[in-house]
């Protein structure tokens, strides 16, 4: 056996020595991009989702700046459903920082008064006893920026940070919302804008789609623990309010929100701005080939 | 030395009265826990407390707190004026860099304030409530608290950005700037439309003395002139020791009020506001201020029969010239009250135009503002919606809880959320749907109530350019619903003149 065939032969069987472990390591850690806790605590079901995409050091890197945009856009408290479950939130933010995360900023261009907003749901209390840093958004904070490839939006006020931050996390809650006929991480968007936000309206979803060209999240997870059925998406009655106890998450953003409108019962291609969305190949739409990996406690 | 303490004591108490009152400015802020009442030096003064429950014809026994301040006169005379009044100490701060501290008489014009405390009371006899034109602690109130506060705020708010975009300890500072946001102010910048009128009237105030010191506490004031009237037979007052008295004048040339009469002796009780500065300047320590029977004083009435007669018949013509003159001439139906507010009449009876409900909406909402003429002479600074400026809360309450009059009822939150200030109607020639046959829905997703009041019907149309059917929304109001909260109004896209809007429509008044 001469050196070259000793050197051959050693590395095959080296590679071949590892390849059952790397394979059986793949196999279990094959790269998921959308899952659905159900019936959990928020807490548990905020764990579980990043333990279940494969843990959230994959999102987040130590020393990362995190912007983590829940909806907290109404004056309502949290079993309103108006905006998104606030021990979700702080789990969230709990993780980021286990990951290593520098610091963690949550801020929403509110609807309603700033100040209210953030107090009634109880975001502002509970994330940053979790130790997120809680913003208000003022006009200055808003860059005019140009949005590349914008069919219908050839730029808007976004909200500066959003270009400074290493990672995004959109956390929207599940809602009925009379224009899109359900809002879910898309439309969460706006709550980057400043400017005359009505506008967006028209043509609604052309206009999501070019804002969400220049906003990315790296993780989208929507709140689906509570959601709002009727009279979205300010809502104010109890009774539209239905109790799913279930959190969907996952990296490509137009999947989460097509799993999302499926589970509130709409069918995903009915909604134009989705359709769009995946036509300009932001993300896979089809519910039936795309399943996401479960898990009930 | 005793004499440099008793002044350095006036002082540290006018400041400190100062300084409450910018307390109850500061308090009265969303989130709303005061300590200390917003309304405590509005309930405290006697000539609101009188001419406010005078002219509305009502009882309310939050006012019994003026009395203190109104039987002061009878031990202290005018003490409130030289020691509590904050609008004084204001003008005391300012008459150090602009009045005019050469002696000059003008006590001519000293029965000027009496004609006007005679007017006012003798107009609210007939119904009509004119004590805010002049009442200090009103005028006061509103300076400080929507001119002062919001000039602060643009101070401090220009002086943190500068810093952030400095880069000096951004994070810090905006923090600290969240943090003031949430005690004291609103996010964003509080505007208002009607600032220069209030601000032309404390400035001129504080300007009158560049004819002489407290111009306007000698002349013009009528809560002075009501203790004035109190303080003749005050026990408490200047005694002269005849002995020591070189007659030197300094006393008189030092009085900020000019109460000294010619003899250095005999004080014009009715003008003595108890600041002690003759004690002080005496260079022969000849003054003290002692309980001393009041007797032997002298007393004179500064209103004569005959222009009491002359003020009276002005007061009746005038008082019916605002009888006679039509309330709101004009926009009628685009004047909204705050929710809770009285029938108009009434309203105005007991409106008295502090400002107070206009502070706190701009911290949350934001939609009240003092009006110009919008509302007729007789309304001028009374509170009115502008929802193109802000829109009502609908989980806020504060301008009834505040209102030191009730003008505004006090309601709680659940009365409050049914009471309707207006109904919202669409100007279907303005509005996105109706008249480009687009989606819009911005009313409809911003209106916040339970059942919403603006409804969606969707209906097909048929482009008559193309030919293409498109599927639109279109959204109508259900009346009976519609609260007029505003927010429809406030937050439609349309630049300029808007598609919705509120009317007085259904307006509930109590």
């Amino acid at each position: 056996m001469d050196r070259r065939t000793f050197l051959k032969t050693s590395a095959i069987i080296t590679g071949v020595g590892l390849m059952p472990k790397h394979g059986i390591f793949s196999k279990e850690k094959e790269v998921v991009s959308l899952v659905i806790v159900k019936n959990g605590s928020p807490a548990q079901m905020a764990d579980k989702v990043f333990e279940m995409l494969g843990g959230v050091s994959r999102f987040v890197s130590r020393g990362d700046y995190v912007l983590i945009k829940p909806n907290l856009s109404w004056d309502r408290s949290p079993e309103y459903a108006a905006t998104t479950n606030p021990e979700l939130v702080s789990a969230v933010v709990t993780q980021c920082y286990k990951a290593g995360a520098k610091k963690v900023l949550i801020v929403d261009n509110t609807c309603n008064d700033a100040r209210r907003c953030y107090k009634n749901c109880q975001i502002q209390e509970i994330a940053s006893k979790a130790g997120a840093d809680m913003r208000f958004v003022r006009d200055s904070h808003f860059i005019e920026t140009d949005i590349p490839g914008g069919t219908n939006i050839k730029h808007w006020p976004i909200y500066k940070e959003v270009f400074e931050v290493d990672k995004l996390i959109n956390m929207p809650i599940l809602k009925h919302h009379s224009l899109p006929q359900v809002t879910i991480g898309f439309k969460n968007m706006m709550g980057l804008l400043g400017g005359n936000r009505g506008r967006i309206h028209r043509p609604f979803p052309e206009n999501i789609v070019d804002i969400n060209r220049v906003i990315v999240p790296q993780l989208t997870i929507v709140d689906a623990i509570k959601i709002l059925r009727r009279n979205g998406p300010s809502g104010g009655n109890l009774k539209d309010v239905e109790e799913l106890n279930t959190v969907i998450a996952g990296t490509d953003r137009v999947l989460v929100d097509a799993w999302s409108a499926r589970i509130f019962g709409k069918d995903p291609n009915t909604l134009k701005y989705l359709k769009l969305a995946h036509e300009v190949g932001m993300g896979e739409i089809d519910t039936e080939k795309f399943k996401p990996v479960t898990f009930t406690y | 030395m005793k004499k440099n303490r008793s002044i350095t004591f006036r002082r540290t108490a006018q400041i400190a009265f100062l300084g409450l009152f910018i307390l109850t400015i500061l308090q009265a802020t969303y989130p709303f826990h005061p300590w200390i009442p917003p309304e405590l030096f509005l309930w405290a003064d006697p000539l609101t407390a009188i001419v406010t429950q005078l002219a509305g014809r009502f009882f309310d026994p939050v006012f019994l707190i003026a009395l203190l301040v109104l039987f002061s006169p009878f031990v202290f005379g005018r003490a409130f004026c030289g020691w509590i009044c904050p609008l004084g100490t204001t003008i005391d701060i300012s008459d150090r860099i602009i009045a005019n501290k050469n002696y000059r008489s003008f006590r001519k014009y000293r029965s000027l304030k009496t004609i006007i405390l005679v007017t006012i009371v003798l107009f609210a006899l007939f119904g009509i409530q004119l004590s805010w034109y002049m009442d200090p602690l009103p005028i006061l109130w509103r300076s400080l608290g929507i001119l002062g506060m919001s000039f602060f705020f643009l101070l401090t708010d220009t002086v943190l950005n500068g810093f952030i975009n400095a880069g000096i300890f951004p994070d810090t500072v905006l923090n600290i700037q969240d943090k003031i946001s949430f005690a004291l102010f609103p996010v964003a910048t509080p505007r208002f439309l009607m600032l220069f009128l209030p601000f032309f009237i404390i400035l001129g105030i504080l300007l009158l003395s560049k004819i002489s010191r407290r111009f306007w506490c000698r002349n013009l004031c009528p809560l002075g002139a009501l203790l004035g009237l109190l303080s003749k037979f005050s026990p408490f007052q200047r005694v002269v020791n005849e002995e020591s008295c070189t007659s030197c004048s300094i006393c008189q040339k030092k009085c900020k009020m000019d109460a000294i009469e010619d003899d250095f002796y005999s004080t014009e009780k009715s003008e003595c506001i108890l600041c002690l500065n003759c004690c002080k300047d005496c260079p022969t320590d000849a003054i003290t201020y002692k309980f001393q029977s009041p007797k032997t004083m002298r007393s004179s009435i500064d209103l004569t029969r005959r222009s009491f007669i002359g003020t009276g018949t002005a007061a009746l013509f005038g008082s019916s010239l605002f009888r006679l003159n039509i309330l709101n001439p004009s926009g009628t139906d685009r004047l909204i009250r705050p929710p809770g507010a009285l029938k108009e009449d009434d309203f105005m009876e007991r409106c008295i135009r502090c400002g107070e409900c206009v502070r706190i909406c701009a911290t949350s909402g934001g939609c009240l503002q003092m009006s110009l003429l919008e509302t007729g002479l007789e309304g001028l600074l009374t509170p009115i919606s502008k929802f193109r400026i802000g829109y009502c809360e609908y989980n806020c309450n504060l301008c009834g809880q505040i209102c030191p009059t009730k003008a505004i009822q006090p309601l709680n939150l659940e009365e409050k959320q049914e009471i309707k200030t207006g109904t919202a109607i669409f100007l279907k020639d303005r509005c996105i749907p109706y008249r480009l046959n687009e989606d819009c829905i911005v009313c409809e997703e911003h209106c916040p109530l339970p059942k919403k009041a603006i409804i969606l019907e969707v209906k097909e149309f048929i482009d008559p350019r193309t030919r293409e059917k498109r599927m639109v929304s279109y959204p109508y109001i259900n009346p009976d619903l519609c609260t007029g909260c505003g927010i429809c109004e406030n937050k439609c896209p349309l630049e300029g003149e808007v598609g919705i809007i509120i009317t007085r429509e259904g307006e509930g008044r109590f």
